[in-house]
C-alpha cells in the first residue's frame, strides 16, 4: 500500500516534470528517424565515371557490354555538373552502380574530384593494347586497390572460373539476417529505453535532494527502499513505453513481446539502480555529470562492436550494454536464440538487486540533518 | 519518552565530535527545549533521535524504541517538523499531506483540517512551488502532525514566520502538549523556549552545559530587585528596590499605596542572559 502510494506520487511528479516527457519525445524522434530516415537496406550502389578514349567501334563494344546489365537495357542522355562546368553524359544504371559515360578525360577527372567517386579512362597504348587509368579518392580500401591491380594481370575468365569452383559451405543454416532498419533497433532500445533510465533516475533523485523530501520520507513509517523502488517503477514504465514506441511500428507483431518486456524491465531495473547508486554519492546533477557521462561513454563502446562484427574483443563482453544489445537483437531476429535474452535478463535482475541493496544501505547511511 | 546516555557523534568518523557525552531524559507530556547557537549540536542530536543520523556511540531510546535498531513502527508515534521546509513543490498542499498520510500504519488526520489549522485554508489546491517560504514552513509543520504523534520533534518551528503566525504556531504546540504530546523543541530563540518549555538544555560545542526549568533558572540567576516608575508632584520618578531588604519592601508598599504607578518590573534575568552567563557564548 505504501509502495503503491509512493508510486502514484512519483507518477504525479513525473507527469508534472520535464524528464518524463524527454524520454518519450526522444523515443518518438528515434521512431521518426527509423521510419523516414533509415532505409530498410542501405544502398550499395556506386557511381562511376567512364571515358572510352577509343575508336568509335571500341566505344560501342564496351558500352554494349555494360548496357547488358542496365535495368532496362537503355542508356539515358543526361547533363552533369562539376567545377562550374556542365558535361554531357550517357547514364547506364545497373543493380550495383550508376555509370556515367562522358566525352573527355577532363570530365572524368573533374567529376571524380567534385563528386568524390571513382573515375576511369580506357585507351589504347602505343602497342594498341588496352590501357586503364583510374581516378581514385585515396581512401579506398587496400583490398579494392589490390583487386584493381590484379584484375588486369589475370584473365577475367580465370578469375571467374576460380570463384565458381570455390566450395562454399554454410556452417549455420536457418539464419535470416535483419534488414538495416531492424538492425538499428537494438542499440536504440538499449540506449533510449534502458540506459537513459540511469540518467533520468539520477535526475529524479537530485530533484528530491534539492527539495529535501528524502528526509521527510525517512521519518515516516515507510522504508527508504519503498521510496527508491517507487522511483524505479516510474523509470521502468517510461523505459517500457519508449522501447515499445521504437520497436512495435517497425517490427509489428513478428517478435516475442513478452521476452522484449522482460529484457526491458530487467535492463531498466539494472540501469536505474546504477543511477540510484551514482546519485547516492553526489548532491546535485552537475557534480555527478562527469561520472554519468563516463559510464554512458563506456556503455556506448559495445555498439561499435555491434555495427562492426569483425571487432568483438573479449573484454567488451563484460560491459553491461553488450549483453543488452545482443539480447535485444536475439529478440528481434526471426530465428533468434531465446535462451540469450532469458540468461541476460536473469543476469541484469541479479546485478540490479545487488546494486539496489547497496544503494538502499547508502541512502540510509548518507541521510543528513 | 526520550532517554539519552553518553551520546557521541562525529561527521568525520574521528575524534572531532559534533556532540560529546550528551545525556538527558524527557518525560512524557513534557516540552523539552534544546537550546544553543548554530552548530552547537542541536540538529545532530535531533537527527540521531529521529534516525536521520546513525547512532555511533552511546544509548538512546525514543517512545520506547531503541535507536540502535530503529523499527519503522517508531515513526508511527513520532512527528518531525524540519527547520528547512521540505515539501514536493510540484504537488499541491493537499496532495503533499495526502501522500504522507498514507505512509503511516496508524489513523491519520484530515489534510484539509491541518491545512486550515496552520492558516493555509483556501490554499490547499495550490502547488507548493508557488508558496512563500513561510507558507512552506507552515505546511512542513502541519505535515508533522499528520500521524497524531505522541512524540513531536520541532526544529525551529517559528523561524521565518511573522509574529502573528508564530503566535498561532505556539498556541498549536501548547494545545497539543495539553493533550499529552511530548515535545522536543530545538531552537536558538530563547523567547519561544521561555514561553513554551517545561525544561531547557543549553548545548554549546556539542556539550550540554545545563538542564533545568526556565523558571528556576531565572530565579537562580536573576537579581532580586523591582524597578518602579511613578508620578510624584507632577514629575516621573524611577527607583529600584530590593525585594529582600525590609526597608525597601516598606518603601515600595508605601509608593504603591500613595503614588500613581506607571511601570513596575522585576529585574529577573532573561533566558538569553542566563545562557550567556552559563556558557560564555551568545546565541548567534
Amino acid at each position: 500500500m505504501k509502495l503503491l502510494s509512493s508510486f502514484k506520487k512519483e507518477l504525479i511528479l513525473a507527469s508534472r516534470g520535464f524528464y518524463f516527457y524527454v524520454e518519450l519525445i526522444f523515443a518518438l524522434v528515434i521512431l521518426a528517424v527509423l521510419l523516414f530516415a533509415i532505409p530498410q537496406n542501405f544502398s550499395g550502389t556506386s557511381t562511376e565515371y567512364l571515358y572510352f578514349n577509343l575508336p568509335q567501334e571500341g566505344k560501342e563494344i564496351f558500352k554494349n557490354i555494360i548496357l547488358e546489365d542496365d535495368l532496362d537495357t537503355k542508356s539515358e542522355m543526361v547533363e552533369i555538373k562539376a567545377g562550374g562546368k556542365t558535361f554531357n553524359a550517357e547514364l547506364i544504371v545497373t543493380d550495383e552502380s550508376e555509370i556515367y559515360i562522358v566525352n573527355s578525360e577532363e570530365a572524368v577527372r573533374m567529376l571524380a574530384e567534385t563528386h568524390r567517386n571513382i573515375g576511369a579512362v580506357l585507351e589504347l597504348d602505343d602497342n594498341n593494347q588496352l590501357h586503364y587509368k583510374y581516378y581514385l579518392q585515396g581512401y579506398e580500401s587496400t583490398r579494392l586497390k589490390n583487386l584493381i591491380s590484379i584484375l588486369f594481370n589475370e584473365s577475367t575468365d580465370v578469375l571467374k572460373e576460380r570463384i565458381e569452383n570455390q566450395d562454399v559451405r554454410p556452417l549455420s543454416t536457418g539464419y535470416e539476417p535483419l534488414n538495416d532498419r531492424e538492425n538499428t533497433i537494438p542499440p536504440l532500445v538499449a540506449f533510449s529505453g534502458s540506459l537513459m533510465g540511469m540518467f533520468i533516475m539520477a535526475s529524479y533523485i537530485f530533484l528530491d535532494k534539492k527539495e529535501g523530501v528524502i528526509k521527510a520520507y525517512a521519518v515516516t513509517a515507510s522504508s527508504v527502499w519503498q521510496y527508491l523502488m517507487s522511483k524505479i517503477f516510474v523509470v521502468l514504465l517510461t523505459s517500457v513505453v519508449s522501447g515499445i514506441i521504437i520497436t512495435m511500428p517497425v517490427m509489428g507483431f513478428s517478435i516475442n513481446y513478452g521476452l522484449l518486456l522482460l529484457l526491458l524491465l530487467t535492463t531498466g531495473f539494472f540501469a536505474s539502480s546504477l543511477g540510484l547508486l551514482i546519485a547516492s554519492f553526489y548532491n546535485d546533477l552537475v557534480k555527478a555529470f562527469g561520472v554519468i557521462y563516463l559510464i554512458l561513454i563506456l556503455m556506448m563502446v559495445p555498439s561499435i562492436a555491434y555495427f562492426i562484427p569483425g571487432w568483438d574483443p573479449v573484454w567488451i563482453k563484460i560491459i553491461p550494454s553488450y549483453p543488452m544489445l545482443q539480447g535485444f537483437k536475439e529478440i528481434i531476429l526471426p530465428n533468434g536464440d531465446i535462451a540469450y535474452p532469458l540468461i541476460a535478463s536473469a543476469g541484469f535482475l541479479t546485478a540490479g538487486i545487488v546494486l539496489f541493496a547497496i544503494t538502499n544501505i547508502r541512502f540510509k547511511k548518507t541521510l543528513s540533518v | 519518552m526520550i532517554k539519552v546516555e553518553g551520546l557521541y557523534y562525529s561527521y568525520s568518523n574521528d575524534d572531532n565530535f559534533a556532540v560529546k557525552d550528551v545525556s538527558f531524559e524527557v518525560a512524557e507530556g513534557e516540552i523539552f527545549g534544546f537550546l544553543g547557537p548554530s552548530g552547537a549540536g542541536k540538529s545532530t542530536t535531533q537527527g540521531i533521535l529521529t534516525g536521520l543520523l546513525q547512532l555511533q556511540k552511546g544509548n538512546a531510546s525514543v517512545a520506547g524504541y531503541d535507536i540502535k535498531n530503529i523499527s519503522r513502527k517508531m515513526f508511527n508515534k513520532i512527528g518531525m517538523s524540519f527547520e528547512q521546509s521540505n515539501v514536493y513543490s510540484k504537488m499541491t498542499a493537499k496532495e503533499n499531506l495526502s501522500f504522507y498520510s498514507k505512509l503511516f500504519d496508524v489513523e491519520t488526520r484530515d489534510p484539509i483540517e491541518l491545512i486550515n489549522l496552520v492558516g493555509l485554508g483556501g490554499k490547499e489546491n495550490i502547488k507548493t512551488g508557488e508558496f512563500s517560504k513561510g507558507m512552506k514552513h507552515r505546511l512542513t509543520f502541519a505535515r508533522s502532525m499528520i500521524n497524531n504523534p505522541s512524540m513531536w520533534f520541532l526544529d525551529e518551528p517559528t523561524t521565518g514566520l511573522d509574529p502573528a503566525i508564530a503566535a498561532d504556531i505556539k498556541d498549536i504546540i501548547k494545545e497539543h502538549n495539553n493533550k499529552g504530546v511530548t515535545v522536543f523543541l530545538t531552537t536558538h530563540n530563547m523567547f519561544i523556549a521561555d514561553e513554551l518549555c517545561d525544561r531547557v538544555a543549553f548545548i554549546v560545542d556539542g556539550v550540554i552545559k545545563l538542564i533545568d526549568s526556565p523558571k528556576i533558572l531565572k530565579l537562580q540567576y536573576g537579581k532580586k530587585l523591582v524597578e518602579v516608575e511613578y508620578v510624584q508632584d507632577g514629575n516621573v520618578k524611577k527607583e529600584t528596590f530590593s525585594t529582600i531588604m525590609q526597608k525597601d519592601k516598606d518603601l515600595l508598599n508605601q509608593i504603591i499605596a500613595d503614588k500613581e504607578i506607571l511601570t513596575m518590573h522585576t529585574k529577573e534575568a532573561t533566558l538569553e542572559e542566563i545562557f550567556i552567563k552559563v556558557t560564555g557564548r551568545g546565541l548567534v
